[in-house]
């Protein structure tokens, strides 16, 4: 009896202290890069910024989330987030709709057409000539078009729309209601729970897009979020992506870490929800395989 | 006639014949077709059109004369392909970096699962799950912005930290001795504890007697760990394994894209990547295509390998 307790004490030891390291080691970039943002210039300089700040001042981060390049990639960004994501849920839920009901003629053979996407797909050159041929460089259409169904998504929908009890819409039918009013009127309005889960899935998936935008926009008033910071934290020096006057005394190594947090805050801002939601979209994911 | 059939048809049908049934259905639920409109206009347009625009790595494509004008080369740009040295070097380090990926990054979330199944502590628990769920959210650039800001050679975290102890700093995203084990390691920080979800979820489902009728045998914790809970989770770590060997050829084209530089192409550069550079850095729209195929076809014929796998060992299908 007594071996076993040590044995669980043991166990419980290893558990906690493996799980309180990753913990950490997790949020360690995130101290170290913030520290920086808020630190004092010379202390950045000389290397002396760890996960503690070495002085303080918001001067970096004023002028990073002021810049009016910040403001208009961070609107670009929103813009095509929200009108992205209401087109896809809109398109989405159309579609999986009429797929669900296996016995109109047609849905199967669709399904195959849906499917076969996921496993096959044309590839990055015909995809990028398509888009030229469309006219859609530098629109931010291409940002939005190409992404509207995820099939994945459109899957998960129709399975919970197979779910919903037949009653709901047999009452409707015998007082002559067409299809499109069920499912606008008694449809959706049950599907909250999956619609916000799908919902957040093409919400990040917008906003986090940074293949796209790099392929398609290379105009700089039309940059998004993503596109910004890339200039920022990959070109060493900051000047290309701020004007000269913009410059003045703010330190490149500063404006860096404070451009990258200040791009983490709106998904920080969401996440509790993403977390709930998401959750379960993954397990409604696994568990129709 | 079923329940379901009733409510699909705007009128009840009387018609005998199964054709002439069919026929009343398409027409008593046009509606329905036109819900359907947007959904399809998508998917030939935006997936199947790019599939056609898969012919111009037969061609010898000009993108001003198009693929109606292009002058058809048969298989010159595969042959160009397998005698190219670069090709050659860019899917051997894809290979290597999706195994490096596969084999140590598989495992561990498994193991956290575990882990966390056995914390009983819930505050700890759901804060732990909290902090390392997190980065999976954010975006490419951003952790490689991270990544990039701690590993640099000058003032980064990680050098100042080796300095200190009196070692040399060391340049980890410029040099090919590091640039694949940086890729590997920041591809684990960001998803490992996402990937553990299903895991998780796999523990829950499992009953509980079993744990309590292991317990009344003199089972210890451990012994539970290894004797039920693994077994238990086991069709699902088959199933994550499977659909992981279908991306095999995807190594993290967005996660290299915003972390490498020419000086480390020799040891980061990936199919994803490579044809990227090819296709829209030299517009070599025809190779580059080429390649595409080859990562596409490989893809497909993994899924389907692993789908038949599936249906074999785990009696069910991927889709």
């Amino acid at each position: 009896m007594r071996g076993k307790k040590i044995g669980d004490y043991a166990l419980d030891s290893v558990i906690y202290i493996c799980l309180t390291l990753m913990g950490l080691a997790t949020l360690l970039p995130f101290a170290n890069v913030l520290s920086k943002s808020i630190s004092e210039e010379w202390a950045i300089v000389a290397g002396k910024v760890g996960i503690i700040p070495v002085g303080f001042q918001l001067d970096t981060m004023r002028f990073v989330v002021t810049s009016s390049q910040f403001l208009h990639a961070l609107f670009i960004s929103a813009l095509v987030a929200v009108i992205g994501t209401l087109a896809s849920l809109l398109v989405t839920a159309m579609t999986a709709y009429p797929l669900s009901k296996r016995e109109l003629p047609g849905t199967g053979a669709l399904i195959v057409l849906f499917i076969f996407t996921m496993m096959f797909n044309g590839g990055i050159i015909p995809n990028y000539l398509l888009i030229r041929q469309l006219d859609l460089i530098n629109n931010l259409g291409s940002l939005i078009l190409p992404a509207l169904v995820s099939v994945f998504n459109m899957l998960v929908v129709k399975s919970y729309f197979e779910s919903l009890p037949p009653s709901l819409e047999e009452s409707a039918k015998l007082e002559g209601a067409r299809n499109y009013t069920i499912l606008f009127r008694i449809i959706l309005p049950l599907s909250g729970p999956v619609l916000a889960t799908i919902g957040l899935f093409y919400a990040v998936y917008y906003w986090n897009d940074y293949f796209n935008p790099m392929l398609y926009i290379n105009s700089s008033s039309l940059k998004p979020l993503q596109l910004y910071l890339q200039d920022i934290v990959m070109n060493a020096d900051t000047s290309s992506a701020l004007s000269a006057d913009d410059l003045m005394n703010v330190p490149a190594e500063g404006v860096r870490s404070a451009t990258v947090i200040a791009s983490t805050i709106p998904i920080l801002l969401v996440y509790p929800f993403l977390q709930k939601y998401f959750i379960k979209g993954v397990l409604i994911g696994s568990v129709k395989g | 006639m079923s329940k379901a059939e009733m409510t699909i048809q705007a009128r009840p049908a009387a018609a005998a014949k199964t054709g002439g049934r069919r026929w009343k259905l398409v027409r008593g639920n046009l509606d329905m077709y036109a819900l359907l409109l947007p959904g399809l206009v998508f998917l030939l347009l935006f997936k199947y059109t790019p599939m056609y625009g898969i012919l111009i790595a037969f061609q010898d494509f000009n993108i001003f004369a198009g693929i109606k004008g292009s002058e058809w080369v048969g298989l010159e740009q595969f042959r160009k392909l397998i005698h190219s040295d670069e090709f050659l070097q860019v899917l051997f380090n894809t290979l290597l970096i999706s195994l490096y990926k596969i084999v140590i990054l598989f495992p561990i979330p498994i193991v956290l699962a575990l882990f966390l199944n056995e914390v009983r502590r819930m505050f700890f628990k759901r804060t732990i799950q909290t902090i390392i769920y997190l980065p999976h959210f954010l975006s490419w650039v951003i952790i490689s912005g991270l990544f990039i800001n701690i590993l640099s050679p000058s003032g980064g975290l990680v050098n100042e930290v080796i300095r200190s102890l009196g070692g040399q700093p060391v340049s980890f995203l410029t040099e090919n001795d590091w640039f694949r084990s940086v890729v590997v390691f920041t591809a684990g920080w960001k998803e490992i504890g996402w990937n553990a979800i299903v895991f998780i979820a796999a523990i829950a489902g499992i009953d509980q007697e079993q744990y309590e009728a292991a317990a009344i045998d003199g089972a210890g914790r451990i012994r539970q760990m290894i004797s039920i809970s693994l077994p238990g989770m086991l069709p699902t770590i088959m199933l994550m394994f499977i659909l992981r060997i279908g991306s095999l050829l995807e190594a993290g084209t967005e996660q290299i894209l915003t972390m490498y530089n020419p000086l480390v192409y020799d040891s980061g550069d990936v199919i994803g990547t490579f044809v990227y550079r090819m296709g829209l850095g030299q517009q070599d729209y025809s190779f580059s295509t080429a390649v595409g195929l080859f990562n596409s076809a490989v893809g497909f014929l993994l899924i389907v390998i692993g789908n038949m796998l599936s249906r074999k060992f785990l009696q069910r299908s991927i889709w």
